[in-house]
C-alpha cells in the first residue's frame, strides 16, 4: 500500500479531490496546513491564499495514473508538492 | 471645498488612518493579526449590512428607476474588460492569461471598496440610491464571465492550431480533445460557482430582506447594521492593511506599467461612471458610487474565481495590484476627487437648465 501526500494551495484543494474521486478513490484526509516554500511563506493573508495537506492511501496499480494526472493538469500553474511513501495498513479491506 | 482639503480630510478619518496602521504595522514586522474568524466573519458583516441598506432604500424609489443604470453598468463592465485586455496585451506585454485575469480584476466590482465609499459619503453626510448595491450584486459575476469566456476562447483557438501541426500523430490529437472539453466544461462551472458564491447569495438575500423589512422591521436591527457599520469597516481596514503592507515588495515586481496601469484605468473608469450616472440622473452621492463600481479592483472574490478559471495567471499579479495600489489610491484620493466632480457636473447640468428655462420665459 501507498500513502499519497498532496501539499498544495487551497484554491487547487478541489481539483485534487475531484481527480482522486474520477479514479474512484473517495477516502483522504485533508488540514489547512502553512509553511513556506519557493513562494514565500505561505497560510498568512487571505483565506484563499492558505495551504492544504490531502492525504491518501491508496493501493499500487492506482498509484501512477493518479500521479500522471495530478502532474499534467496541476504542476504548472499550481503551488504543490507530491510525495509517495510506503506504508503498511491495518485493515486492508477498507482499502479494496 | 477645495479638491486638497477634502483629499486631506479624507486622510484623516477613521478608516483611512487605520488602513495606513495596518500597512505600518505589517511594515515594521509587527505580529499584529486580526483573528482568523473575524476576517472572515467581517466581509459577510459588511455585505449583509451594504445589502439590507440598499433594500431599504430600493424600497422608497422602485425598481424601475434602476432598469436603465443596470443595463448601462453591464455594458460598461463588459467593454471595460474587454479595453482593459488591449491596454495590458499590447501596450503592457503581458500574456495572454495574465492579460485576462487583470482585465477582469479591474472590470469586476470591489465589495470592499464599495463599503469604504458608503462610509466616506456618510462622513460628509450625503445619501445615495439603494438600488446601486442591486447593481454591485449584478455586476459581481460579469466581468469574470467575459474574461473566462474569451481565455476559453482563446485556448481552445490555440489547441485547434497544435491540433493541425500534430494531425499526423493519431494520439496526441486525442489528448488535446481531451484538454479541449475540460476547458469547456470549465467556464459552467465557473459561472455556476460564481452566482452561488456567498459573495453574490448575501448580497442578494440580504437586499430581498431589507426590501421585505422596511423602516419599521429594521429598526431593531439597526444598532448591528448601521451603526456598528463604519467601526465594522475599521477592523476590517486593520487586516486588509496587514495583508497589503505584506505585499509591497511584490508591487516592484509588477513594474512601471502595471503600478501605472493601477492608478490610471480607476481614475478614467471612476470619472466616465460619474459622468454617465450624472446624466442618468442619479443624484451626487449616487453618482459618486456609481463611478466607484468601475474605479474599484475585485481582490476578494478575484483571486477564488481566477484561480480556478484561469489558473496559468500569476495571483501575485492581480492582487498585488488590486490591494496594494488601487485600493489604497482610490480610499484616499480617487474618493474625494469623484465626490468634486460629481457635485462640479450636478452644477453644470443645473446651471444649464436654470439658462434653459430661463430662455423659455
Amino acid at each position: 500500500m501507498k500513502l499519497l501526500t498532496i501539499t498544495c494551495e487551497i484554491l487547487a484543494q478541489q481539483n485534487v479531490i475531484d481527480l482522486l474521486h474520477k479514479h474512484s478513490i473517495s477516502g483522504y484526509t485533508l488540514y489547512e496546513v502553512s509553511g513556506s516554500g519557493a513562494k514565500g511563506i505561505r497560510g498568512q493573508g487571505f483565506q484563499n491564499e492558505k495551504n492544504v495537506k490531502i492525504e491518501v492511501v491508496l493501493q499500487e496499480e492506482k498509484l501512477s495514473d493518479i500521479l500522471e494526472e495530478i502532474a499534467r493538469t496541476l504542476f504548472s500553474d499550481y503551488a504543490i508538492i507530491t510525495y509517495v511513501s510506503d506504508i503498511g495498513v491495518i485493515r486492508m479491506e477498507k482499502f479494496s | 471645498m477645495d479638491i486638497l482639503e477634502l483629499v486631506q480630510a479624507n486622510i484623516l478619518t477613521p478608516v483611512v488612518l487605520f488602513f495606513i496602521f495596518g500597512i505600518v504595522a505589517a511594515r515594521i514586522k509587527s505580529d499584529l493579526k486580526m483573528p482568523e474568524a473575524i476576517s472572515e466573519f467581517l466581509p459577510i458583516y459588511l455585505l449583509a449590512a451594504i445589502g439590507l441598506h440598499g433594500g431599504l432604500e430600493m424600497r422608497k424609489t422602485g425598481f424601475e428607476s434602476m432598469l436603465i443604470p443596470l443595463f448601462i453598468a453591464v455594458g460598461l463592465s463588459i467593454l471595460m474588460t474587454l479595453y482593459h485586455y488591449q491596454i495590458l496585451r499590447r501596450l503592457g506585454k503581458f500574456n495572454i492569461f495574465d492579460s485576462y485575469a487583470l482585465a477582469s480584476t479591474y472590470g469586476a466590482v470591489g465589495a470592499v471598496t464599495f463599503s469604504v465609499g458608503l462610509s466616506f459619503l456618510k462622513n460628509q453626510g450625503i445619501a445615495s440610491e439603494g438600488y446601486i448595491t442591486a447593481i454591485l450584486a449584478t455586476l459581481e459575476p460579469v466581468a469574470f464571465i467575459v474574461a473566462i469566456f474569451l481565455t476559453n476562447m482563446a485556448v481552445s483557438k490555440q489547441t485547434q492550431i497544435k491540433k493541425q501541426t500534430f494531425a499526423k500523430s493519431k494520439d496526441s490529437t486525442d489528448d488535446l480533445d481531451i484538454i479541449h472539453t475540460e476547458q469547456k466544461t470549465k467556464l459552467f462551472q465557473v459561472l455556476r460557482e460564481s452566482i452561488t458564491g456567498k459573495a453574490i447569495v448575501i448580497l442578494l438575500g440580504s437586499i430581498l430582506i431589507g426590501y421585505a423589512i422596511d423602516t419599521d422591521g429594521f429598526a431593531p436591527i439597526k444598532i448591528v447594521f448601521e451603526d456598528l457599520f463604519i467601526g465594522a469597516i475599521v477592523i476590517f481596514l486593520i487586516e486588509m492593511g496587514i495583508i497589503a503592507g505584506h505585499r509591497l515588495d511584490d508591487i516592484k515586481k509588477g513594474g512601471v506599467f502595471l503600478i501605472g496601469f493601477a492608478l490610471a484605468i480607476p481614475t478614467i473608469n471612476g470619472i466616465i461612471g460619474v459622468l454617465i450616472s450624472t446624466y442618468l440622473g442619479l443624484s451626487i452621492g449616487g453618482a459618486v458610487m456609481y463611478g466607484l463600481l468601475f474605479a474599484s479592483a475585485s481582490f476578494i472574490a478575484a483571486p477564488a474565481v481566477l484561480r480556478h478559471a484561469i489558473p496559468q495567471a500569476k495571483p501575485s499579479l492581480y492582487i498585488t495590484s488590486a490591494l496594494g495600489i488601487t485600493f489604497p489610491y482610490i480610499i484616499m484620493i480617487l474618493l474625494p476627487v469623484m465626490l468634486i466632480l460629481s457635485t462640479t457636473f450636478h452644477n453644470i447640468e443645473s446651471m444649464n437648465l436654470s439658462y434653459f428655462v430661463e430662455n423659455l420665459k
